[in-house]
């Protein structure tokens, strides 16, 4: 019996084996949507507990990764929405740190961890569509579907974001 | 005149048509500025790209199992549907499930065991996970209106300070509970670890305790703070997870299972560090 087949059958080995081969990727999503670690496990759980739930619906003709994929995409956006609506904004707030001023130059390469770290830091918004873009590679149009906001919005905020980045490591 | 931030962006990841970036180089060429942004984002990109996967901490994934478990017994659903409110996130899923083809007893055959104080343990972590996703500055239930619900009259600044006070202090009790259920379990427990590592917890505790004090004695000189609210609320959640790794240890110590206990105490160093 393939591995979905022992999950959908109650195997919790098997669910966690499906965990095991899955979960930094969609934690590692999670987290960088969300903004924080703590906010990344909660989704993360709440990611592999509707998976559970809904493995019954899933078609054995595709792979099992794309499918946890789409459903830990969907989850973070409604999550980023659902925060997006209660917060009340687009964050915006980086008009004024947008500068092409020269700052100190940096002399060695960017620190996976810092840049990690500076991409928490991100406000929301620009953090949302820059994960999107730049690190999961959708091109603008389809960030813009997912976020829904305009094109132009979403070239936007990656920009703000990458400006951020900037200032965050040269900052550091 | 400097191109503008589409162009340069552009130019950055390689995406403008070839004249466009021929135009644009030209610019780059003599512009100190232009050029240092450019190499800052072709820097960004090219680390953004070598970005690594990140593990999750070694709780998650036996907090997951107990949230499955609950889940086939009922109880997670009877738990969403009481904190329904809560969290948005949260109430879609309750509503979405649906008894499946795979049932409750059969969710639950293949797993390990569940001590009562494991269930128990399952109920903190759904409360943590769905229920305690308050955000200083807004309410946990969205309310960010300035407006009634009846007449859209506006609420007085009084109030509002009044509802968030009053909220902030709900979190607070849903955290101090969620803290005290779990630091029943962990101490009733402890023996299941070995004195090294459950002095480097105790340690680690009083760190977290020591900023929650800190941080209840900034709210108490300057109650309407949000880095204070938001600092407060980021200890208890660092304690919370703290206490999480404890009960997940026990439990892998319990179960005889040293690689997931490994896993477990690796990570509580690396935070210890």
């Amino acid at each position: 019996m393939d591995l979905v087949a022992r999950c959908r059958a109650g195997d919790v080995e098997a669910f966690e084996t499906l965990y095991r081969e899955h979960a930094a990727r969609l934690y590692t999503l999670a987290c960088r949507m969300a903004g924080s670690r703590e906010d990344g496990e909660d989704l993360l759980q709440e990611i592999f507990l509707q998976a559970h739930r809904k493995l019954g619906s899933f078609k054995d003709d595709s792979s099992i990764g794309t499918w946890l994929d789409r459903l830990a995409l969907n989850h973070c956006l409604d999550y980023v929405r659902s925060r997006r609506a209660k917060m009340n904004k687009l964050t915006d707030t980086l008009d004024a740190e947008t500068s092409f001023e020269p700052t100190a130059r940096r002399d060695t390469p960017i620190a996976r961890m810092d840049l990690e770290r500076a991409v928490e830091r991100l406000p929301e918004g620009c953090r949302e569509a820059f994960v999107l873009h730049d690190v999961e590679g959708f091109d603008h149009k389809e960030v813009a579907d997912l976020l829904g906001i305009a094109e132009g919005t979403s070239k936007s905020q990656v920009f703000k974001a990458r400006m951020k980045l900037r200032g965050f490591l040269r900052g550091k | 005149m400097h191109p503008n931030e589409d162009a340069l962006n552009g130019y950055a990841e390689g995406s403008l048509a070839p004249a466009e970036a021929a135009e644009v180089e030209r610019h780059v060429i003599s512009c100190v500025s232009c050029r240092q942004l450019v190499d800052d984002l072709r820097d960004i990109l090219r680390a953004t790209a070598d970005l690594d996967l990140q593990d999750p901490p070694a709780r998650a994934w036996t907090r997951i199992e107990r949230a499955i478990q609950l889940d086939g017994d009922g109880g997670a659903r009877a738990f969403q549907a009481g904190e329904a409110e809560a969290d948005t996130a949260a109430r879609d899923g309750a509503r979405s499930f649906q008894p499946s083809d795979v049932g409750a007893a059969a969710r639950l055959k293949g797993s390990r065991f569940l001590l009562p104080w494991l269930a128990a343990a399952a109920a903190l972590v759904l409360a943590t996970m769905i229920g305690l996703r308050y955000t200083p500055g807004q309410s946990p239930s969205g309310a960010r209106s300035q407006t009634t619900a009846s007449g859209g009259a506006q609420v007085s600044a009084g109030d509002a300070a009044q509802s968030v006070e009053n909220e902030l202090r709900q979190a607070e009790a849903h955290y101090e509970n969620a803290i005290k259920g779990l630091e029943q379990i962990a101490n009733a427990e402890q023996n299941a670890l070995d004195p090294r590592t459950a002095a480097t917890l105790q340690k680690n505790l009083a760190v977290i305790d020591q900023a929650i004090n800190e941080s209840r004695a900034a709210i108490r000189s300057q109650p309407a703070s949000e880095p204070a609210q938001q600092s407060l609320m980021e200890n208890f959640k660092t304690k919370i997870a703290l206490l999480q790794d404890t009960v997940a240890l026990i439990n892998e110590m319990r179960k005889g299972n040293e690689a997931g206990a490994a896993r477990i105490v690796s990570g509580l160093k690396q935070k210890g560090n």
